[in-house]
């Protein structure tokens, strides 16, 4: 160590101008992301979601290669002489045609993967701070309670979107290139919006969502077990309760993924009529998704008020 | 009258049903401060409070006149806390930086004080290590280094010596001393008396929950009036000696080894003054004056009314 008049020395005092908290949040946010990067297994879940995007991404490609050059041609399938065409049928159910469906389930799909991220992101990002007791050298800065949780929420947003709507929207650049693009993109300007849209409604209330459950259980295993209580056993449960007992499609309402695909669908200007089996009202998702919003929001601003670093 | 850097004004904290903190009235104007007290007694809270960690519930904690809870006060605050729970896949160099980064620095005066600090603490050779592979005296150093960041007016010191070896005992020491120098408040707790005592002789004591006495052990030691100074004396003449000194009205008792002599008198001031007196009447040879009960131990005990273990 050198000696302290030394070391002083080296310490000139700082006239600049202090950014205010809210690049603190910023901070906060690259730190948290930067944190999630060294995971090996985020890296692994971030392949899967890539996986899913290179799906659909050479699925269109495929749809249209077919349906311009081969969809008459018949190929040896068995023995049997079957259309080309027919044998992608089943890629009809994906609509890989760069309608609002395309979008909408791209992002379905996504959410089984963006599940499990944000569940395990969570525990790393909040519930550590919380359950190992490193809030107070976040908390010692110069930030405030809700910058921390801003900071927190932006890295959550961000990674969501990298795996939603980021992709998303390379789909519909790509679904333009496939067909004629000046039209496309001017046609499909409700679809470019929607796509936002969903992104926005999925980063608002999984972001709210998961910051108060991950200030809530703190721990990983626990966050786990909430969330795929509120995911899986929920949509089980709406799934059973509608198309099973035939109840009212209301009850659909208490999956909330699906909720977030109806939203979605909405932003995208889907009809109603286009999506498959009994559903709710896109108001009434739209309304679910705004309840678990509010009451994650009011779940924050209490610990907000309340959090007090306690060791 | 400028405000003092700290300033907790008949502060109260509650934590449930528990009350942590009664009624505490402290100021801080500079140099370094021991915050002293046994277990559970409030000094951890006390410095919560410092650092805008939890907020009072009754009363106000203010840094330089900004209240403590807000977040400006905390670019005036330099916490070091006792807990060590960092992220520990982080290099250490990594670690200052983004705390550096939280203070709302631009990038390069980021970059550029996260050396400086690291210098500060004598970590820039191992501070592309990772956290996890650091000694508990490393990791102390880190932690020091990221209070050290936003160069602040005042700093609180969670127990900052533990875990360090001698020599970069002294080093950190020497550092503190540097610190309170260059005109900063430093409010350091220990639970290693010895150690805090070579740092500062001002103290605050903390006992269920009050301050029960700030300022120098001397001075604390002068005002504990009920407890009989004890004061080893080497001297020329030892058993003439002892028969003048019981002969003092302060004097309780005197117990003779050879040349030394080990008095015990009523209250510390007036035994000062009264045997300052009879050395210079009676010509006494004084080589060696040394209280045995002004430690920040032994005042401690008595204030705690135990053996001052904390």
């Amino acid at each position: 160590m050198p000696t302290v008049s030394d070391s002083l020395l080296h310490y000139r005092p700082w006239r600049g101008e202090f950014r205010g908290p809210i690049h603190g949040s910023l901070a906060m946010a690259r730190l948290s992301l930067l944190l999630l990067a060294r995971r090996k297994l985020f890296w692994g879940l971030y392949a899967l979601a890539l996986m899913i995007f290179f799906f659909f991404f050479y699925g269109q490609y495929l749809v249209v290669w077919i349906q311009e050059q081969t969809s008459q041609q018949t190929v040896q399938f068995g023995g049997i002489p079957v259309k080309v065409g027919d044998l992608t049928k089943f890629l009809d159910r994906l609509n890989l045609n760069g309608s609002a469906h395309t979008f909408g389930n791209f992002i379905w799909f996504e959410g089984y993967i963006v599940m499990i991220v944000m569940a395990l992101a969570g525990s790393v990002l909040v519930g550590n701070d919380f359950a190992h007791g490193s809030l107070p050298f976040y908390l010692a800065k110069p930030i405030g309670r809700r910058h921390y949780l801003f900071g927190k929420f932006l890295a959550l947003g961000l990674f969501l979107n990298l795996v939603t709507t980021v992709p998303a929207l390379v789909l519909f650049l790509q679904a333009g290139l496939l067909y004629d693009w000046q039209s496309y993109y001017f046609d499909h300007l409700r679809e470019f919006a929607g796509i936002l849209g969903y992104g926005l409604a999925l980063t608002l209330t999984l972001g709210t969502l998961l910051l108060a459950t991950a200030v809530w259980v703190r721990r990983t295993v626990p966050l786990i077990m909430v969330w795929t209580g509120m995911f899986v056993l929920a949509r089980l449960l709406a799934s059973m309760l509608v198309e099973g007992a035939k109840l009212d499609a209301r009850w659909k309402l208490i999956d909330l993924w699906n909720d977030l695909y109806l939203v979605g669908l909405w932003c995208l200007g889907a009809s109603r009529e286009s999506i498959r089996g009994d559903q709710p009202e896109f108001w009434e998702a739209a309304a679910a998704c705004g309840v678990v919003i509010v009451l994650s929001l009011l779940y924050l601003r209490k610990r907000i008020q309340a959090v007090e670093v306690i060791s | 009258m400028e405000s003092p850097l700290l300033l907790f004004e008949q502060v109260s904290k509650w934590y449930g049903s528990v009350l942590a903190l009664n009624q505490v009235t402290l100021e801080l104007r500079g140099g370094i401060t021991g915050l002293v007290g046994a277990n559970g007694a409030g000094k951890s809270t006390l410095m919560k409070l410092a650092t805008g960690q939890v907020r009072p519930t009754l009363g106000r904690v203010t840094v330089s006149g900004v209240d403590a809870w807000h977040w400006e006060a905390r670019r005036l605050v330099g916490y070091c806390p006792d807990l060590d729970a960092f992220y520990e896949d982080m290099t250490g160099r990594e670690f200052v930086r983004a705390m550096a980064d939280l203070c709302g620095y631009p990038a390069a005066e980021a970059k550029r004080r996260t050396e400086a600090t690291l210098e500060r603490v004598g970590m820039t050779d191992r501070a592309n290590r990772k956290l996890r592979g650091y000694s508990k005296g490393m990791r102390q150093r880190i932690k020091i280094a990221q209070a050290l960041l936003t160069d602040p007016p005042l700093l609180v010191l969670d127990e900052p010596l533990s875990g360090i070896d001698p020599v970069g005992r002294q080093e950190l020491l020497d550092l503190f001393r540097a610190l309170a120098a260059q005109g900063k408040a430093l409010l350091v707790s220990s639970h290693e008396l010895e150690e805090l005592e070579k740092l500062t002789n001002h103290v605050a004591i903390v006992a269920r929950g009050r301050i029960a006495a700030v300022g120098t052990l001397g001075k604390i030691r002068e005002m504990l009036d009920d407890y009989p100074l004890s004061v080893r004396i080497d001297l020329e003449g030892a058993k003439d000696a002892a028969r003048l000194l019981l002969a003092l009205d302060e004097v309780t008792g005197v117990d003779i080894d050879r040349e030394s002599l080990t008095v015990r008198a009523k209250s510390p001031k007036s035994f000062y003054r009264d045997f300052g007196d009879l050395v210079v009447r009676e010509g006494l040879v004084v080589h060696r004056l040394e209280p045995l009960d002004d430690s920040a131990h032994a005042i401690l005990g008595y204030l705690l009314g135990g053996s001052g273990k904390t």
